[in-house]
């Protein structure tokens, strides 16, 4: 027998890299690679974007870092475990240590455009280090590598640790709110920040952003020499630290049997109820949110967000928010669930092979997530209504509660049966328990459009309201009802009739057609319009438009960061409708244009 | 109205093509009622894609297929009625236990709750699923996801059963059940479809064969005709022109 020599470290690394970039080849294809170029083209005008903090407002570079570091920290969390195209599992047979495994992961890791994206933005510390001469340059951009290799590592030791123990509902339920309350905290944390010592930048604040791994590098620049040696040389020691645990964790993990995140269980079973149609799925499909990590961590998110955002508020004594914690914990939830065929994978040909399951299932599906999410964001809405004492709220929350759920229940089956996302199904998953397996961009579009659907079903019972409060009442249980039944109409109508092509999807990917044009085949400027839209349309049309609308109806005076405000009372109704008309006018850009394209070439092939 | 003189299945003209790659090319297969029928052929010669379009989980480019007499995609709910199928790979509902899925989609059928129960008890027992009472889906072994999938499949008692590679991953002791269950079931005037790679299972069981290479079918009829006087195994590998490797290369696994 010939003698087996493991490659060295340095080749080993070598061929992880290749691996990565042949893997990261052969899926550049359609939407994948219209994904890649236009995530790319808008990470780097953040990252030049970033240079450009370095050189005009050098002030604000440590916490724009912040920034990028909470990237790498959530992004995993949120879309589900990262991108993990070499999975740890593939070489578990492989005659090294895991150190060796670990060290070349990492430089597969490496090989991809996200860290290369942030190297770019990472290379505003050189650009900060020339104010403090060509030393200050030459640290920056020691700390540049530095700071990536440490944003990097702690992403992945963040999944790993996901991965390893993430095992039961506790644990989902606690990444859950962390992702919750971090999302929060993302978009209303200004309060906190104003209540905490106004919005001058106070001095613990530097520090702060100084002692996040993100600034060291900052703080070498600044510092004198041996300051700085000190915190490179402090920096690479934590390297190695993250790097022993990630290769601990790694090891642990490959030897793990547990798969497809389910919880611990005692006892049998409570028996199924002896019912038929909707009912019957609805029991199948309860015991799915029950047994199911990743559903139990999604709506941890949801409701977490939903009581944390109001809560931040009241840190500055503003208490509007508090009597719709209910209301935005339903939007929240039904956007998490958007993708439930997605998710349950091929078991969809079951109810195709079982004649008329098509109606009990969408059927089923809907009452299940209205009994999981709606006693939960009723009692949340009557408790903040009545603890926040705004007694004006009371018509709203009555009546966009109705509406809501009804608006959620439908919505949720529609878009699962019309812009389902393929993901891995559930018994191939690896060894991270949130992870799906599904384009995580996909779902994060999907999970966007539910968040601007959900509330449209809702604007016919607002109008009421601003009418006559008492019939706002009325037009949501009536709008809520409408909604759950005639979308889920038309969803099962759907799946009857396209419900084979949504099952070969999963199980094949997108048929390969070569003439189906995708938005990869959009001209590049429409290509980036589309992305750019899609990504930054919620900024006029909510926190711009329609929030300081209806603090203006309120009579709200805060006029925080919404531009209208701060406008003089003749500009101000404008600048809102102006702010609506643009989010809108970009979303419906960024949605017809691709539907345009593909009208017109099937226009084309059509025979 | 469909009577037993009508085939249990017969496709005509079935056609596939993903992307470039035309997987299965212009298939006529007819299954007397009755019979017990093995679909052989070699890796990626277009079984699986053949099954799936004739029993309506594949959408065909072309042709079409029926269940006695019924149209698989003109009549598709009662085509659905007749036929119990077990797909290769598909999911289930894979956070239910065994007996869970088995009460799901007996009450999703329209079974009354007391047949559904003895039902799905016979069933667990038979084939040895019982003692994991507590084991969802998703962690039973491949095996055992076969046998869960059999047992949906027989769990309406239909009359025509379409299994793809039904022993694989299965041990021999649950093979020889799963062998038994499928004969009784031919025995009592119901019809079985297998694929299957092992010749000489198909040759045990089977009455009639049909070998697809290349998604075309090259042989078919009953089991005494296509084999001729040698075994199935030396008819197919004739059939399919190929010829057994193995022999060269490989010097560094014998130096």
């Amino acid at each position: 027998m010939a003698h087996l020599v493991t490659p060295g470290p340095a080749a080993l690394a070598q061929h992880m890299v290749r691996m990565r970039l042949a893997l990261m080849r052969n899926s550049l294809r359609g939407d994948n690679a219209s994904n890649l170029y236009t995530g790319v083209s808008l990470g780097l005008i953040l990252a030049f974007g970033t240079i450009a903090v370095a050189v005009l407002w050098p002030a604000y570079l440590p916490i724009t870092l912040a920034v990028w570091l909470s990237g790498w920290i959530f992004g995993p969390i949120f879309i589900g475990g990262g991108n993990e195209a070499l999975r740890p599992e593939y070489f578990s047979m492989l005659p090294a240590t895991p150190g060796r495994i670990a060290m070349a992961l990492l430089a597969g890791a490496f090989a991809g455009p996200a860290p290369v994206v942030n190297l770019v933005a990472l290379l505003s510390l050189p650009v900060y280090g020339w104010r403090f001469g060509p030393a200050g340059v030459l640290i920056g951009l020691v700390a540049a590598v530095a700071t990536l290799v440490t944003m990097v590592m702690v992403s992945r030791v963040i999944v790993a640790l996901i991965g390893l123990f993430v095992r039961s509902r506790a644990t989902a339920a606690a990444v859950g709110i962390l992702t919750g309350t971090a999302i929060g905290l993302c978009s209303n944390g200004w309060a906190l920040l104003v209540a905490l010592g106004g919005s001058d930048t106070a001095v613990w604040s530097e520090v702060l952003v100084r002692a996040l791994p993100s600034g060291w590098g900052v703080a070498a620049v600044e510092a004198s020499w041996p300051l700085a040696l000190a915190i490179l040389a402090g920096n690479a020691g934590v390297i190695a630290l993250l790097l022993a645990a990630w290769s601990a964790l790694l090891s642990r993990r490959v030897v793990s049997a547990a798969r497809g995140g389910v919880p611990p269980r005692r006892g049998t079973p409570r028996p199924f109820p002896a019912t038929s149609g909707a009912r019957v799925a609805a029991a199948k499909e309860l015991r799915a949110w029950w047994r199911d990590l990743v559903r139990i961590q999604l709506l941890a998110t949801a409701f977490a967000y939903a009581v944390v955002t109001p809560l931040l508020l009241v840190t500055i004594d503003v208490w509007v928010m508090f009597p719709f914690a209910g209301l935005i914990a339903i939007v929240m939830a039904a956007a998490s669930s958007a993708n439930l065929y997605g998710a349950d994978g091929t078991a969809l040909w079951l109810t195709l092979m079982t004649p008329g399951a098509e109606r009990a299932d969408v059927r089923g599906r809907q009452l299940a997530w209205f009994l999981i999410v709606g006693p939960a964001a009723v009692a949340l809405s009557l408790a903040g209504t009545f603890v926040s004492g705004e007694t004006w709220a009371w018509p709203w929350v009555l009546g966009l509660l109705p509406a809501l759920l009804g608006g959620g229940a439908g919505v949720i089956v529609l878009l699962a049966v019309t812009s389902l996302v393929p993901g891995t199904d559930p018994h191939k998953r690896g060894g991270n328990p949130l992870s799906t397996g599904a384009d995580e961009t996909a779902e994060t579009s999907l999970a966007w459009l539910v968040l601007v659907a959900v509330p449209a079903t809702a604007l016919p019972t607002a109008g009421a309201i601003l009418l006559d409060p008492w019939a706002g009442i009325a037009t949501g249980v009536l709008t809520g009802v409408l909604c759950a039944w005639g979308f889920g109409r038309i969803a099962y109508r759907r799946l009857e009739s396209h419900g084979i092509e949504l099952l070969n999807l999963m199980k094949h990917g997108p048929a390969p057609k070569a003439d189906k044009p995708t938005t990869a085949d959009l001209p590049i400027q429409h290509r980036i319009g589309v992305t750019v839209c899609y990504t930054i349309a919620w900024l006029p049309l909510f926190p711009q438009g329609l929030v300081p609308m209806v603090m203006k109806i309120i009579g709200i005076q805060d006029r925080s960061w919404f531009l209208a405000l701060h406008l003089p009372p003749i500009w101000q109704w404008p600048t809102i409708i102006f702010m609506i008309a643009l989010g809108l006018l970009m979303y419906g850009y960024a949605v017809l244009i691709p539907m345009r394209l593909s009208s017109s070439s099937s226009a084309a092939t059509t025979r | 109205m469909p009577t037993h003189q009508e085939p249990a299945l017969r496709t005509t003209g079935l056609r596939k093509a993903f992307g470039e790659h035309v997987a299965v090319d212009d298939i006529d297969l007819t299954v007397p009622a009755g019979s017990f029928y093995g679909l052989v052929g070699p890796n990626g010669a277009g079984k699986t894609t053949t099954l799936a379009m004739a029993v309506g989980l594949l959408r065909p480019d072309a042709g079409s297929a029926e269940i006695f007499g019924v149209d698989v995609w003109r009549d598709t709910v009662r085509a659905k009625g007749l036929i119990g199928v077990l797909p290769d790979g598909n999911a289930m509902p894979e956070r239910l236990t065994g007996r869970e899925v088995l009460t799901y989609l007996g009450l999703l059928r329209g079974l009354q709750p007391d047949v559904v129960a003895e039902r799905t008890e016979e069933l667990l027992q038979i084939l040895e699923l019982d003692s994991a009472e507590r084991t969802l889906v998703i962690e039973y072994s491949t095996g055992m996801r076969k046998k869960i999938g059999l047992a949906v499949a027989l769990l309406h008692a239909p009359r025509l059963l379409v299994l793809d590679e039904p022993f694989e991953a299965v041990d021999p002791v649950s093979a020889a059940t799963i062998r038994t269950i499928l004969r009784r079931f031919a025995a009592n005037g119901g019809s079985v479809i297998i694929s299957s790679h092992v010749m000489a299972l198909v040759e045990q069981l089977c009455d009639h064969v049909g070998v697809i290479s290349d998604g075309r079918v090259v042989a078919a009829g009953p089991l005494a005709d296509v084999r001729g006087s040698g075994t199935l195994e030396d008819a197919f590998i004739d059939l399919v022109g190929a010829r057994a490797g193995g022999t060269e290369g490989l010097a560094w696994l014998t130096s």
